[in-house]
């Protein structure tokens, strides 16, 4: 590090941050630190600089110096086998998630990167999915070092343990477009054919000899729809059927066969022209439904377990060496170094002399804890400082985390899906009333006109076929699904939607949730300090990987900053610098008394909720700063609307320091609960659920995992999406959680809006059912009915679902 | 191994911009020139190779298929290969290709001011032609599927499926509207006859509009929109949804043009349906085009390239809309026949075609010469003369339009047209014919700025011809096979059926095509016989002047039609006519029913001079039919010609056929001659001129529903010797 | 009005060409991915290794 002190405000060619004091120059572009630089320089040398023509400032920064032995554990077969898509011959593809991709450049680098690996055959971006496949020659580059290269230019793939267990080939099923397709095209074809028929054509010989073309045409179009495109309705009904349930799929299969049964007949008897029109339309537009229904956000990924969270593989050392292994490999009695920002993998114990874990992730609790030699460190804590070696103490799958998981909480299996389950719950009185009027009408035609009686009974299972009834539900929850989206709420799919709108408690988590993670305030108490000693202050702290001190030195945010002449930390104690003449001291009250000549009299006796950190300038106790998690914006307004309707609980694994903030919030001290471990939490949301309540959880971390799958329906927030989040129903962004009033009352509405549409269906369902019996169903009047009933329902879901929530205030349109 | 290097070939995009805007300039003017002719019918004087029914063809055909064409290919040559990161397959196609268009569209100008038609409009090019253009698009076609087969990027981006589009479809139409049988060299009469004929024509005329026009140019959009405003398409899920709903629809449409015609109703009814469903993709993609642009106007501010693209989208949007709206059947009733359509389609063939023309010559001459646009504020200069141009060329025509065709419908108090007198209606609208000139103008003084513009910037930068370009190769994964198993799974049902449909289909076709093309189930007319010699000579003529262009032969069946022009047309009358002349624009007088309506003088005096029977007429004078003689050795040639194509001519007539030519062309001379017409103007009338075949002609028509009088009657050659109906 | 016939057997045809042509293209996962194909055409590609000066500017 040079220690210049230059005063500069000028930004990074690479990532745009301003580079600070120690501004590196190459090819006359600053940048903001050595990592930048290099990247630039292979960017340079490759000739890839166009990635800087496409967007400003592309780039990300780089953590400086990424060590190759990291990615040893690449070498080992088994872990890539595990990691690559597929393997052909010596090309093999792999697929990495990156965080990082984030604009058109990163796409362009991404698929350039053959310029730099000549083994690269061919990389493709999925922007959405922030996914990139490479299509490598294993015999002139390697998994590893494709690995290696990403992290060196600021895209490191996140590699986690859990793509080792669960293969991440995601065979994509693209049947339900090509159904789709097949009923779309023969819909069109037979529309047209049947069109003639309708404006009946003229009397003459000719259009009779028309009439038999078009008439085997539309059988030999319908084929395809009946045998590929229906078939899984059929199916569905089939085995309901053979369960003796019933289910939408069943008045629909009978439709269905009604329908082609009906045509077939009519066209090869020659008494009329069928009704394969509508028969393929109908199918047309459930097949469109049913594509609504299942749209997800590919994007995001809601159903992650700890394995997650877990890096894929840890430094070893035996005799001295280091040598990087795949966790799920780690014996007990291995010892393993973790860096600074590393999880523990398995439970072990600190053989180092001491060290801070960040147990942010399994509790809640958000501040650091120190622990000494021979503790014993759990899974999934985070090393903040300098790097600690760990003997580990229980193999990862028998480690508290994952003791955790195997509570069986989790092992339920995902919460039963109820997409129809609305128009299933009717469909059987549905089903039994249709075939009763049916037989009735039957009856009643074989007194007055046996010939005609059962054409009629055929028709009256047409029409009541219920096409708009079955489009219903998966219209109104795709819009609601789109809307809610758009305003920040992710639901995982339409099916869990129904669980939203049942909601009556809602349990909050506090850390990252009410209080907003990272956004925390300080303020400074004692003498007030000059320009010159924040400029020391935040200086020194900018060099320290401590979450308080980088808080300090974000939130003094001081202009130009210097390099200290000469600084060292004491890892979670704090730290010393020295300016020149001026010497400085950052840290605990412990600290500063081990170092300055400072006695426990000079302190002022602090009884903070929030943590503190003193300063000490030139052996001068000058105050300290205050630390507060400040709460998400709106969440009071938020919790204070909600407690009308709702019961509302706080669950935190924080202590309790904070309640008096807290207090008001909730509606008395009992609703809040603090301390509560991970297993606390789920079971608090077990008794809940005993008590019959609709419990809606909303949390962050791992530690709220078990809550969140516990619960009804669960939300994780995170400020982004892209990034880990537990297992859940939903992600929510940051900010867009205090309108969670309105996505309740919302998703509320959507059912009714549900019921409504049914109504207005089964109105159509009974016109036609009006003309049925009476025996006037035409071709004509069904291909009326049938088409318009379905738009309709898609025009009237679509459009009242957004005035209803545009009228709540929300987003309706990007 | 990493990288391969190739060259993309600018020269061959170049020398298709050049021969766009040589060929677009020459277009223009021609058109021009036809619309001065019909404010002063004598511009240009008696030239009959300059005569309005002949260069009419020539300007449609110039701009469709030169203008647009070269158009079309510029882009694709352009955008294609850098899509693919490929280089077009075969530079050899490529100069095949480019030659060959060249060469057609010289064939078609010295073809049709000569009279060599079909009278098919958009097909007006004789047969060796049309196989000439139907080589010449296999060679563009295989030469884009290679490249395709060839790419780098294993995705095809959206505009490579319009191009794919394009090129099928036109190959298939093409085809099905070119079966004719070859008379002689330069002449051909279609397979198809009357209605039949006609719908084949519209189903082509309409897909011709649909998908030479539309879906080559909604690629274009499709990649140069987002190149220019450097962003992608608003919604590429809709640019793919938008491509298969419109491939399915459009090919639908075409009977639109044809309603309140003798074509079976049920069929009118299709087209309009099938026409109204096509607003939904259609403006799907005006929007997706447009949006493509939100929040980047200011850029529009400035781009010239934009601009033109911005207002050529919106205008495919309102012609996407007025077509459907066109289309339905009292719409139609009122604009069809009259101007309204002329505005329509120029309002498209302006904007929307000419529009993405320029944009893509002002973005791609200084990419491929390496420099910057010579002049922004002259293609600014350009755009508003264009967009002038466009707004003083349509709104006229929509004006006139509705104005003439009220007139025509219009009845007084007690019952009578208010407007007898055809030319009443025409005279009424000339100014608008004027305005419409000066709009045209305007565009043209435009495009000329334009092409100085594209000129001076080539001559600033120098043509990179062979572009560098790099990408890696595409590598053939056997990634599709991880979806392997579930294919298994559903494969077999699926190939099953789909080759179910595939065989059915066939075996139906098989069994119905003889029926098909043998009787054509048209209610026949037993007093419709075909036409005598003399009269085929003059329906030939009739085809040769391009007197279709503007005199329709189909009455509809409304009263404001029947009172002026006499009895509707039935389909059965045209069951003789290779090929139909039913038109589709009334700037003069219907006239099928205008046998007999006049003296043979009358029409004599009509066609030397038309000023002197219609006084303020604006119809051509066609003083050279009074000179020019009657083809008469190509006569047993057509005879045969027309008894291959069902014309039921006993075997052996064509020996007959001379001789009753001489006797019935004899036949009007005399009767001239006693009503003292034996010379107009000093010029003697004889009997092998082809005034005479056209007054046969022109008396024939629509009179046979009458069934008073066997045209062959009075022949040398019986009638039973001239067309046997039993025969067939 | 036989030759509607002939219309329909090639539109048909036509048609189902379009068909297929969709199968493939659904089933060789052209459409997965509907949204980088609409960035990626943005890039023109540049010759990288000859004269590299020419991208030292910006």
């Amino acid at each position: 590090m040079s220690s210049s002190s230059t005063i500069t405000t000028t930004n990074c060619y690479h990532c745009g941050e301003k580079c600070v004091e120690d501004e590196l120059i190459s090819d006359e572009k600053s940048f903001c630190c050595a990592g930048c630089k290099t990247v630039f320089e292979i960017l340079n040398n490759y000739d890839l600089c166009t990635y800087y023509e496409l967007d400003e400032a592309a780039g990300n920064t780089v953590p400086n110096g990424i060590e190759r032995k990291r990615f040893d554990y690449l070498k080992d077969e088994e872990v890539i086998e595990k990691l690559i898509d597929f393997r052909n011959g010596t090309t093999v593809s792999a697929s990495f998630y990156i965080p990082n991709i984030h604009c058109p450049s990163c796409i362009w680098l991404l698929e350039n990167l053959q310029n730099i690996d000549e083994g690269i055959l061919s990389g493709k971006v999925n922007f959405l999915k922030r996914k990139v496949t490479f299509v490598y020659n294993s015999t002139s580059t390697s998994l590893r070092n494709i690995v290696e290269l990403l992290s060196t230019i600021g895209y490191e793939p996140n590699l986690k343990l859990g793509q080792l267990e669960s293969d991440q080939r995601e065979v994509k099923d693209r049947r339900l477009w090509l159904k789709l397709g097949v009923a779309g095209f023969c819909f069109g074809n037979i529309m047209l054919f049947s069109f003639p028929e309708y404006l009946n054509l003229d009397q003459s010989v000719s259009s009779n000899s028309f009439k038999i073309f078009f008439g085997t045409l539309n059988i030999v179009l319908a084929l395809p729809v009946l045998l590929y495109s229906s078939v899984d309705y059929l199916k569905s009904a089939w085995a309901a059927l053979s369960q003796k349930g019933i289910n939408l799929d069943v008045p629909i299969s009978i439709g269905i066969i009604a329908l082609f049964g009906r045509s077939l007949y009519e066209i090869l008897s020659g008494t009329g022209s069928g009704y394969f029109d509508s028969f393929t339309g109908f199918i047309f537009f459930l097949l469109i439904g049913k594509i609504v229904q299942q749209k997800t956000f590919e994007q995001l990924s809601f159903n992650r377990d700890y394995k997650s969270y877990l890096p894929i593989s840890v430094i070893k050392i035996s005799e001295d060496k280091e040598l990087s292994v795949p966790v799920d490999k780690l014996e007990i009695g291995d010892q393993v170094t973790i860096r600074n920002q590393e999880l523990i993998p398995a439970d072990a114990v600190l053989v180092s002399e001491e060290t801070q874990i960040d147990y942010s992730f399994i509790t809640g609790e958000s501040e650091p804890v120190l622990i000494e030699k021979g503790t014993l460190a759990f899974a999934g804590g985070k090393v903040i400082g300098t790097q600690s070696d760990f003997v580990i103490s229980k193999k990862v799958e028998h480690s508290y985390l994952t003791q955790l998981w195997e509570n069986e909480a989790f092992k339920g299996e995902d919460k039963k899906i109820s997409v129809t389950s609305f128009a299933d719950r009717i469909s059987p009185y549905f089903t039994i009333i249709v075939i009763g009027i049916a037989l009735l009408s039957l009856a009643i035609w074989l007194q007055i006109e046996p010939s005609k009686a059962f054409t009629i009974f055929s028709a009256v299972l047409i029409v009541a076929c219920p096409c708009a009834l079955a489009l219903s539900t998966p219209f109104t929850l795709g819009s609601t699904l789109n809307i809610l989206s758009q305003n920040g709420l992710f639901v995982r799919s339409t099916s869990v939607l129904e669980s939203l709108s049942n909601t009556d408690t809602i349990t909050f988590d506090k850390t990252g949730t009410i209080t907003e993670s990272g956004n925390t305030k300080i303020d400074f108490v004692g003498s007030t300090l000059s320009a010159d000693e924040l400029r020391f202050i935040s200086s020194s702290c900018r060099t320290s990987t401590h979450p308080l001190s980088k808080t300090i030195y974000k939130e003094l945010n001081t202009k130009s900053l210097l390099a200290p002449d000469d600084i060292h930390e004491v890892p979670g104690k704090g730290l010393f610098a020295n300016f020149g003449n001026t010497s400085l001291w950052v840290g605990s009250q412990n600290f500063l008394i081990e170092q300055t000549d400072l006695s426990y009299s000079d302190f002022p006796d602090s009884s903070e909720s929030g943590s503190v950190v003193h300063i000490c300038i030139d052996n001068k106790y000058k105050g300290y700063f205050r630390f507060e998690n400040n709460l998400r914006e709106g969440i009071g307004s938020l919790l204070a609307k909600l407690s009308g309707s709702y019961s509302t609980f706080l669950l935190s694994g924080d202590n309790e320091k904070e309640s008096s903030r807290l207090v008001g919030l909730f509606p008395n001290r009992k609703s809040m609960l603090f301390n509560q471990s991970p297993i606390q939490k789920l079971n608090f949301i077990e008794n809940l659920k005993q008590q019959g309540k609709e419990v809606l959880m909303i949390g962050d971390g791992l530690n709220d995992a078990g809550a969140l799958k516990t619960s009804s329906f669960g939300i994780a927030i995170s400020d982004d999406t892209s990034a880990f989040s537990p297992a859940c129903d939903a992600i929510a962004e940051g900010d867009s959680i205090k309108n969670l009033d309105t996505y309740l009352s919302f998703s509320k509405a959507a059912f009714k809006v549900i019921l409504f549409s049914f109504g207005i269906s089964l109105c159509y369902n009974l016109v036609g059912l009006g003309f049925a019996v009476t025996g006037h169903l035409s071709p004509l009047v069904a291909a009326i009915l049938m088409p318009l009933s379905s738009v309709t329902i898609m025009a009237f879901t679509y459009s009242v679902t957004r005035v209803i929530a545009y009228r709540m205030g929300l987003r309706i349109w990007e | 191994m990493s990288m391969d290097t190739f060259h993309y070939d600018n020269k061959i995009v170049r020398n298709f911009g050049i021969a766009a805007m040589t060929f677009g300039i020459i277009g223009f003017i021609v058109g021009l020139i036809i619309a001065l002719k019909l404010i002063f019918p004598d511009f240009l004087g008696f030239i009959p190779e300059l005569s309005y029914g002949r260069l009419r063809p020539l300007h449609t055909n110039a701009v469709i298929f030169a203008f647009a064409g070269n158009a079309i290919f510029y882009g694709v040559y352009y955008s294609l290969p850098r899509l693919c990161k490929a280089p077009m397959w075969s530079p050899v196609l490529s100069q095949i290709h480019f030659w060959g268009w060249q060469l057609i569209i010289l064939s078609a100008v010295l073809t049709l001011p000569f009279g060599i038609t079909t009278s098919k409009e958009y097909a007006e090019l004789e047969w060796p032609i049309d196989i000439a253009i139907t080589i010449i698009w296999v060679v563009f076609g295989v030469n884009m599927i290679m490249t395709i087969m060839k790419r780098r990027e294993k995705h095809l981006y959206v505009a490579i499926w319009f191009y794919i589009a394009t090129f099928v479809t036109v190959a298939v139409l093409h085809l099905v509207n070119s079966f004719e049988v070859p008379a002689t060299l330069l002449k051909s009469y279609p397979i198809y006859a009357g209605v039949q004929d006609a719908l084949v024509q519209w189903w082509y005329g309409h897909n011709a509009v649909a998908f030479f026009l539309t879906t080559p140019f909604l690629g274009i959009m499709y990649y140069f929109i987002p190149k220019a405003a450097n962003r992608p398409i608003f919604s590429y899920r809709l640019s793919i949804v938008h491509f298969w709903s419109l491939i399915f629809i459009y090919i639908w449409a075409g009977p639109h043009h044809l309603l309140y015609t003798s074509l079976p109703g049920w069929a009118q009814a299709l087209g309009t349906v099938f026409s109204l469903m096509l607003i939904a993709p259609s403006w799907g993609g005006m929007l997706n085009g447009l949006l493509t642009l939100r929040g980047a106007w200011d850029k529009v501010r400035e781009d010239p390239v934009l601009k033109f693209l911005v207002v050529g989208v919106t205008a495919y949007g309102m012609v996407t809309f007025e077509g459907p709206m066109l289309s339905i059947a009292n719409v139609n009733a009122i604009a069809h026949y009259s101007d309204y359509i002329v505005g329509h389609v120029h309002n498209g063939a302006l904007m929307w075609n000419g529009g993405l023309t320029f944009a893509m010559l002002y973005y791609i001459t200084p990419k491929i010469y390496k420099t910057k646009l010579h002049s922004v504020k002259l293609a600014n200069i350009h755009f508003w003369f264009a967009t002038l141009g466009a707004i003083f060329y349509v709104i006229p025509m929509y004006w006139g339009g509705i104005t003439q065709s009220l007139m025509w419908k219009q009845f007084t108090a007690d019952g009578f047209l208010q407007y007898p007198n055809f030319l009443e209606t025409v005279v009424q609208i000339i100014p608008m014919y004027a305005l419409r000139a000066f709009g045209g103008a305007l565009f043209i003084v435009g495009a000329i700025f334009g092409v100085y513009n594209i000129l001076k910037t080539a001559m600033n930068g120098s043509l990179v011809d062979q572009e560098e370009a790099q990408a890696p190769a595409l590598v053939q994964t056997g990634e599709e096979s991880g979806g392997h198993w579930h294919r298994k799974l559903e494969g077999k049902p699926l190939k099953f059926t789909v080759l179910v449909v595939i065989s059915i289909l066939i075996g139906g076709i098989v069994e119905y095509m003889p029926t098909a093309l043998i009787d054509s189930n048209i209610p026949t007319i037993e007093s419709v016989k075909p036409y005598t010699p003399l009269e085929i000579e003059g329906r030939d003529i009739y085809i040769a002047e391009g007197c279709n262009n503007c005199h329709s032969q189909m009455i509809r069946p409304f009263r404001s039609e029947t009172e002026r022009y006499g009895e509707y047309s039935k389909a059965g009358e045209f069951v003789y006519d290779h090929p139909h002349l039913w038109g589709s624009k009334r700037t003069g007088p219907d006239l099928h029913r205008i046998g007999g309506k006049y003296p043979d003088s009358w029409h004599l005096r009509h066609m030397y001079d038309p000023n002197s029977t219609s006084p303020g007429s604006i119809m051509p004078a066609y003083p050279w039919m009074l000179e020019k003689e009657i083809d008469e050795e190509s006569i047993p040639n057509r005879i045969n010609a027309l008894r291959t194509v069902g014309v039921p001519y006993a075997d052996g007539y064509e020996k007959l056929a001379i001789r009753d030519l001489r006797a019935q062309a004899e036949q009007i001379t005399n009767g001239l001659r006693e009503n003292g017409f034996s010379s107009v103007e000093g010029i003697e009338i004889t009997s092998d001129k082809q005034i005479i075949a056209m007054i046969a002609y022109l008396q024939r028509l629509g009179v046979d529903i009458s069934g008073t009088k066997d045209p062959f009657e009075g022949l040398p050659s019986n009638a039973r010797m001239g067309a046997n109906i039993k025969e067939n | 009005m036989g030759v509607i016939v002939v219309l329909i057997a090639f539109s048909l045809t036509v048609a189902l060409g379009f068909l297929a042509a969709f199968f493939w293209a659904v089933k060789s996962g052209q459409f997965d991915d509907p949204e980088t194909p609409s960035i990626r055409m943005l890039f023109d590609d540049k010759i990288s290794s000859t004269n590299k000066n020419k991208h030292k500017k910006s």
